[in-house]
């Protein structure tokens, strides 16, 4: 790969090296340096109409834009002195007269950047005497709500509907002070990408009317953890309040994975988290304990004959890997599958996957299952030889295929690792469900479709008795073959 | 302008008799040759808009005689001329073109400026209604010797007659070969089209022009890049006013130093000045650069309606007012208007007397630039319409003495901020009202 060229810059007395083509506020971004911006977004292109980012470059009469200023050799930039100060205060000073006094009820507050600048850059008084402008309240689309009045028309909605969902459902509508978002005639704000949109207002205009009036955002503790919904693995965080319940999802900046975006199925999907969910494992369908669950789950793979283990693309590498030494320990088959696929969503800027499930690499990497689909397809041919199955689900819904219910009908028993009451865990076949935990309640890591390998943590507490997948199977092996203590083989992650 | 006086103007005096020589002495004009109407001299004639009245009096010849010639020699003669941009900015016209990027693999684009929306302007209108088939041979010079193969003609959408006036006379080029394929068997070929625009002062910001073309909202954009680097649909773009293209066609035709006999070294030529308000005959004039102020108001506009000039705004609606005691100071050219702090600009000159209350005229254009703002950046969509307001309170005598601080504040964090001029243009006057009649706001104050 060619050389980047670098330019020899100084920002703020500190001399840097930055590759050509690289903003003036990008260069500052990357040296730790901060830059207040509401316009600007690293993924969007340049619309330089905030103007809170004007700095001072030596040479040039005016302040100008850093993000619109690309850095040139012996370049000389000031963030901060009285002209630069003076123009933010007067940006901010700008931004809030026609504001409404909106904190008591928006959802904003707390992580607003007009509340934030104001605090650092801003003036600590109003002026401002005469009537402020009254803009339009409206529903753009399922999931977004927009408060005109809130807007301060820096277009990252519009950008991000041109040039990343390339849907373009926004647009900016009347002029000057009156100017709002708008949808075009005809047209919702229904891509499956929309819910972005709340996440880049940098005020409380475009709101999810998921969270709306949920929570303070203040009362919630933010968790990092990846999405398991498809294989982009988008990195996630999820907010959690008091109460262990997550009260809503958002994106975390990768730029291999997932740049600073995710979808609207993704970040929707957390309620089934306390949806039919098996409190205690069940033997033939009563509630049981731990340990007598084990116990029946144990002697039925003890009786011998033809045993499989069937991992599912949902499963952790970890559970994966304990799955494979179980299999070693009682002779077991393994096959994988998946939850059915879809096609991917294109979009100018970013791709749903159609394969719906975190770790279809991981059956590969782990299992040696190139396959899924056809692995199912081949054990469900020859499953009414299989005395026990045992099969690691966690796949929400607990969807059916036509494969898996040939198998499920064809074997002689099953045991089950899922998370929630489904028909499979009613299956008169299943004789032992080992009640596990959902994604948000496991630790792990997936392998996304690329190959890249990403672990996570629990994002809530367990609400149940279940136990995570990968200690079940660990001890399903211990119970079997059992091996004297040793050191750590375990792949607990903290 | 101003709200019509309540009482009656006052009888008009005869012309006065030139002012004592002033304490700044404008710069001599290069010499006093006799000026007869250029751009304008048509614009009274019957028929004048038409193919046939053109052509009977020279038209096309010089389009006919310069496409086909090195290209270079037509740049370097408009270059020499000192030709400056008529739609009030006042670049050099050579210069301009000389910047154009070359190279590039894109096509080169003219983009004409028939925007026309400086309050007070009223001269391409004119050009337009009278005499298109001008504007069109300017476009035909200008397109070939900057290498444009297809040349934008942008209109005001309020301009109805102007625009089928245009549309007519393009028409009749088109027929007749003068526009189009191999024009005058010269291998060169020029499409033009007219672009309409649907009635907004920032459209005829250079850039939100282009943003226009492209068939988006007239949305000025960031410079740089330049729209001669990169301009309409990111192509290398000239864009020059409808007067500027048709003082080309006369510099060819007439040469440099004909040009020159007029005006100064650096204003050199002529303008179309468009005289309103409180004169005896307003209207359209076309006169060599550096003609006093007080001859273009007293000799050709019959003098100040009412007792005395006020004061003056020189060059449209954003330029600073010359005081009334000041006009004889003055003479239309770029250099002496900016050495008194305002501007030539657009060349509408706008007279009030003694009877106008600067505080209902600022608020006036206050109104205007808040109406007209795009509402891109910050300080101007949120500062003209703090200004209106504030203006709106003095308006009604219910200003604080605080404002006025608060004021000057307002347009310092609006002007040199913004990705276009227009918050400067509605800052600049702001300022000049209120610096030049201190006392009438304060007058309007009720603490």
């Amino acid at each position: 790969m060619a050389e980047q060229k670098l330019f020899n810059v100084k920002i703020d007395g500190r001399d840097l090296q930055v590759p050509a083509g690289t903003s003036v506020i990008k260069a500052c971004h990357d040296n730790g340096i901060d830059v207040p911006h509401y316009c600007y977004h690293e993924n969007l292109s340049v619309a330089a109409n905030c103007r809170i980012c004007l700095v001072a470059i030596k040479g040039q009469p005016k302040l100008a834009v850093a993000c619109g200023t690309p850095v040139t050799e012996a370049m000389e930039v000031t963030t901060s002195n009285k002209e630069v100060d003076e123009a933010r205060k007067g940006v901010m000073e700008f931004l809030l007269i026609n504001h409404p006094l909106d904190c008591p009820e928006c959802d904003q507050a707390g992580e607003c950047r007009l509340q934030n600048y104001s605090y650092t850059y801003g003036r600590d008084a109003g002026r401002f005497e005469e009537e402020k402008v009254i803009k339009s309240k409206a529903t753009l689309g399922p999931h977004i709500k927009y408060w005109g009045s809130r807007c301060i028309v820096c277009t990252r909605c519009v950008r991000f509907t041109e040039e990343i969902s390339g849907t373009q459902e926004l647009g900016v509508i009347y002029r000057g002070d009156r100017s709002e978002i708008a949808v075009f005639p005809g047209k919702q704000l229904d891509n499956p990408l929309s819910m972005n949109t709340a996440d880049i207002c940098p005020v409380g205009a475009l709101v999810s009317a998921d969270f709306l009036y949920k929570s303070r955002v203040w009362n919630l503790q933010p968790k990092e953890s990846v999405c398991p919904d498809c294989s982009i693995g988008c990195n996630t965080r999820a907010d959690v309040d008091k109460k262990n319940v997550i009260q809503r999802i958002v994106p975390r900046k990768n730029d291999e994975v997932n740049k600073t975006w995710m979808c609207d199925e993704g970040r929707l999907s957390y309620p089934y988290v306390s949806k039919d969910r098996l409190a205690k494992p069940l033997v033939k369908g009563h509630g049981s304990t731990w340990s007598q669950a084990q116990a029946a789950a144990v002697e039925l793979l003890r009786k011998g004959g033809r045993l499989a283990i069937g991992v599912s693309a949902w499963a952790t590498t970890e559970a994966m890997e304990e799955a494979a030494r179980l299999a070693k320990a009682t002779g077991a088959r393994v096959f994988g599958y998946a939850a059915a696929g879809r096609q991917d969503q294109v979009f100018p800027g970013f791709t749903i996957s159609g394969d719906r499930n975190p770790n279809r690499s991981g059956l590969k990497s782990i299992l040696g299952i190139e396959d899924a689909d056809a692995s199912l397809a081949i054990m469900a041919a020859e499953a009414s030889q299989l005395d026990c199955v045992i099969l690691l689900n966690n796949i929400p819904g607990s969807p059916v295929s036509d494969q898996l219910q040939k198998l499920v009908d064809s074997a002689k028993a099953i045991v089950l690792l899922d998370f929630a009451e489904s028909a499979l865990s009613k299956n008169s076949k299943v004789a032992v469900v080992l009640a596990s935990l959902t994604h948000f309640e496991s630790s792990g890591t997936y392998i996304n479709g690329k190959g890249i390998s990403q672990s996570f943590t629990p994002v809530l507490d367990p609400s149940t008795s279940g136990r995570m997948a990968q200690e079940v199977l660990r001890d399903l092996t211990q119970a079997l073959a059992p091996v004297q203590a040793k050191p750590a083989d375990k792949s607990l992650r903290a | 302008m101003a709200d019509t006086p309540a009482v009656p103007p006052a009888p008009v005096a005869p012309p006065a008799p030139a002012a004592p020589p002033a304490a700044v002495a404008p710069p001599a004009p290069i010499n006093q040759v006799p000026f007869e109407p250029v751009v304008s001299a048509h614009f009274n004639k019957p028929n004048s808009h038409t193919l046939a009245y053109y052509q009977g009096h020279g038209g096309y010849d010089v389009a006919r005689k310069f496409v086909g010639t090195p290209q270079a020699e037509i740049i370097q003669t408009v270059k020499d001329s000192g030709l400056r941009g008529r739609g009030g900015a006042g670049f050099p016209t050579g210069l301009k073109w000389s910047f154009l990027a070359k190279g590039t693999g894109k096509p080169t684009y003219l983009a004409v400026n028939g925007d026309e929306s400086e309050p007070g302007t009223f001269k391409d209108r004119y050009i337009l209604e009278f005499d298109p088939h001008q504007l069109i041979e300017g476009v035909i010079v200008s397109s070939y010797a900057i290498d444009c193969h297809h040349a934008f003609i942008y209109l005001r959408g309020e301009f109805i007659l102007g625009y089928e006036r245009l549309l007519g006379a393009l028409n009749e080029a088109k027929a007749n070969g003068f526009v189009g394929k191999d024009i005058f068997g010269k291998g060169y070929d020029l499409n033009i089209t007219i672009v309409r625009g649907a009635g907004a002062y920032i459209c005829g910001e250079e850039t939100g022009m282009l943003s226009s073309i492209e068939g988006g909202r007239g949305y000025p954009k960031v410079k740089p890049p330049f729209p001669a680097v990169s301009g309409v649909f990111g192509c290398p773009t000239i864009v020059n006013n409808v007067e500027t293209i048709c003082s080309v066609v006369h510099i060819l035709k007439n040469g440099i130093a004909w040009f020159r006999q007029w005006g100064t070294e650096k204003s050199p030529g002529f303008k179309l000045f468009c005289l309103s308000g409180d004169v005896n005959k307003p209207g359209l004039m076309e006169v060599p650069m550096a003609t006093p102020l007080s001859k273009v108001i007293n000799h050709y506009g019959g003098g100040v309606k009412g007792q005395r000039i006020k004061a003056v705004i020189p060059g449209g609606s954003s330029a600073p007012l010359i005081k009334g005691d000041k006009v004889d100071e003055v003479t239309m050219d770029y250099e002496c208007l900016a050495a008194n702090k305002t501007m030539l600009g657009s060349g509408a000159i706008t007279v009030l007397n003694e009877t106008r209350d600067m505080v209902s005229a600022i608020y006036n254009l206050m109104k205007f630039y808040h109406h007209e703002s795009c509402g891109q950046c910050t300080p101007c969509r949120e500062g003209t319409g703090w200004l209106e307001k504030l203006m709106h309170r003095f308006h009604h005598g219910h200003g604080h003495k605080s404002d006025i601080a608060l004021i000057g504040e307002i347009t310092r964090n609006m002007q040199g901020k913004t990705i276009c001029v227009l918050a400067d243009a509605a800052a600049m006057p702001m300022n000049s009202y209120l610096g030049m009649f201190p006392e009438e706001f304060e007058a309007k104050c009720q603490d």
